[in-house]
């Protein structure tokens, strides 16, 4: 399997509300990263928006409907619907979350937490691993918020994650929103869970607003608050390679300028952070 | 039980749960996963009636939000979605409305034109064929060879008989406020729904085009179509209605292919 090579950037989401923006104007993003399956269609406007979209930017493929932690496997219509698309787009990298949403006969369509147990990680890589051969390149596994642990977890996640991306080859996105949230809610340290991930093995990092509450929720419809910043900047300092930075926001979506701003914030931390590495 | 045994059993008791708040908790699970499950719950159902407000935008202002919001629940409830794509979880809620809006049953047809219009939008890109080339596909016909044309159709082409002016009802609810237009029809109609260029659009036609055209797209031929409308109305002037339905077919780009 090939190995993705560090790419530095500053990113945002694709979102319907921002097409005239990235069509008409040039937007200052380094990359774009849009939602899979909201492309993983046969024609039309979607198709060919994303297409000159990709004329002007490198483009992200982020899943959510992958399930990879699913114990009935993965879904082959939707394999080859993905790698058809990956290799239309020729994007930077694809991407999915360490979840499962389908059962054989339901689909959530919500991430779903997996049980950190040794069955759940040889399940997980096997998906993983089926995932990467269907689409012939390694991919990129995302940390999930979760608002419930299991009474069988055997592994912390950074543990889970870690033998999986050792066994599988696999790269991570590091969702640094993810780790305050399920942080918080489960009571673990969101500093020893970057310590105990391989970071040379992460290429792109999320940040997004969540919903503060007995239980926080990931709920990408505010801004990056600052205690989420504040572990981005730790996060960017330990990294030993470049990473793509992205933000994302799925509800109360803003105006473009707005979410540059915000992106801006991101570019001043990393620079912050390079310059610490380099005194 | 191998270990994924294990893992299938927990995530099937893991997703009745999230469909259902009375299904039985897993195992060993106490308040604090019964919180964490809430959330959950009402993630997945959100997302859901906000994916049936995304496709049904139309249907919701004409039926009003809160009545659409109980239709959409009932709808999830009775079809959790099964398909790894959200849109599908609007697939079939014309047959719910038709329960639902029994009273009102224009509602079930705005539904089927609304999903009609969303799956043609993603539909394949093929062009159209156009009158030049009709016209030299079939500049050498002779009788038999019309009458053993068969048509291929754009894909995401859709049709359907009407009890109800929808033409009337789409357009009312294209203006910002909502005025109820009359919209009973003294007899069926039909609709004819395709995507022009990246647009869907729809036509409202007489019924027995749309059954001519629901024939043809099953693959009858042009000759046995010109029969059936013959014997539905006057067979005096079949063939010239026959024309007229494969003319305007023609004009708006439904057409893709000749066989």
């Amino acid at each position: 399997m090939d190995s993705i090579a560090p790419f530095g950037g500053f990113g945002l989401g694709l979102r319907r509300a921002h097409y005239p923006d990235f069509l008409d104007g040039e937007v200052e993003v380094d990359f774009v990263e849009v939602i899979s399956e909201n492309y993983m269609v046969d024609g039309g406007k979607p198709l060919r928006v994303l297409e000159e979209v990709r004329a002007k930017h490198p483009v992200a493929l982020h899943g959510v409907s992958m399930s990879i932690g699913s114990a009935g496997g993965l879904d082959p219509a939707y394999l080859d619907r993905l790698a058809r698309l990956a290799e239309r787009i020729d994007p930077l990298w694809v991407s999915d979350h360490l979840c499962w949403t389908r059962t054989s006969a339901h689909n959530s369509h919500d991430l779903l937490p997996l049980p950190l147990t040794h069955e759940a990680l040889d399940v997980a890589c096997a998906n993983v691993g089926r995932a990467q051969d269907h689409l012939g390149r390694a991919m990129l596994i995302e940390n999930p918020s979760s608002y419930l642990t299991f009474p069988q977890d055997e592994l912390t996640e950074w543990e889970f994650i870690s033998e999986m991306a050792r066994r599988t080859g696999c790269y991570l996105l590091l969702d640094v929103n993810n780790i305050y949230v399920s942080a918080r809610n489960h009571g673990f340290s969101a500093d020893d869970y970057l310590a105990g991930l391989p970071l040379d093995r992460v290429r792109q990092i999320h940040l997004a607003g969540h919903t503060p509450g007995e239980i926080i929720i990931d709920t990408h419809d505010r801004e990056v608050c600052g205690d989420v910043w504040a572990l981005y900047a730790k996060a960017m300092a330990m990294l030993p390679v470049p990473v793509a930075t992205m933000i994302e926001r799925d509800d109360n979506i803003p105006p473009l300028a707005d979410l540059l701003l915000e992106l801006g914030e991101a570019r001043a931390i990393a620079a912050g952070a390079s310059k610490s590495i380099a005194a | 039980m191998t270990g994924s045994d294990n893992l299938g059993v927990l995530q099937k008791a893991f997703m009745a749960q999230v469909l259902d708040e009375d299904a039985p908790l897993p195992d060993g699970w106490g308040n604090r996963h019964a919180a964490g499950m809430g959330v959950y719950r009402n993630n997945y159902r959100s997302a859901l009636v906000e994916a049936l407000r995304s496709t049904y935008e139309r249907t919701e202002k004409w039926v009003g939000e809160a009545a659409f919001r109980r239709a959409a629940a009932h709808h999830l409830i009775a079809n959790p979605p099964t398909s790894w794509t959200l849109d599908d979880a609007g697939a079939g809620f014309d047959r719910t409305c038709a329960e639902l809006f029994a009273n009102d049953p224009e509602v079930a047809e705005l539904v089927w034109l609304e999903w009609a219009m969303l799956e043609v939008f993603t539909a394949p890109d093929v062009t159209p064929l156009d009158l030049p080339g009709f016209t030299q596909a079939t500049g050498g016909f002779a009788e038999d060879d019309w009458a053993n044309l068969r048509l291929g159709f754009i894909p995401g082409s859709a049709s359907r008989e009407l009890a109800h002016d929808l033409r009337a009802i789409w357009q009312a609810l294209g203006e910002e406020e909502l005025v109820h237009p009359e919209f009973a029809l003294e007899s069926a109609r039909g609709c004819l729904v395709w995507r022009e260029g990246e647009r869907p659009t729809f036509v409202m036609v007489e019924a027995e085009e749309v059954r001519a055209f629901q024939a043809m797209q099953r693959g009858t031929n042009y000759g046995d179509v010109c029969m059936m409308i013959a014997d539905e109305g006057d067979p005096a002037d079949a063939a010239m209605r026959a024309g007229a339905m494969l003319g305007r077919w023609l004009r708006e780009g439904l057409i893709a292919a000749i066989h």
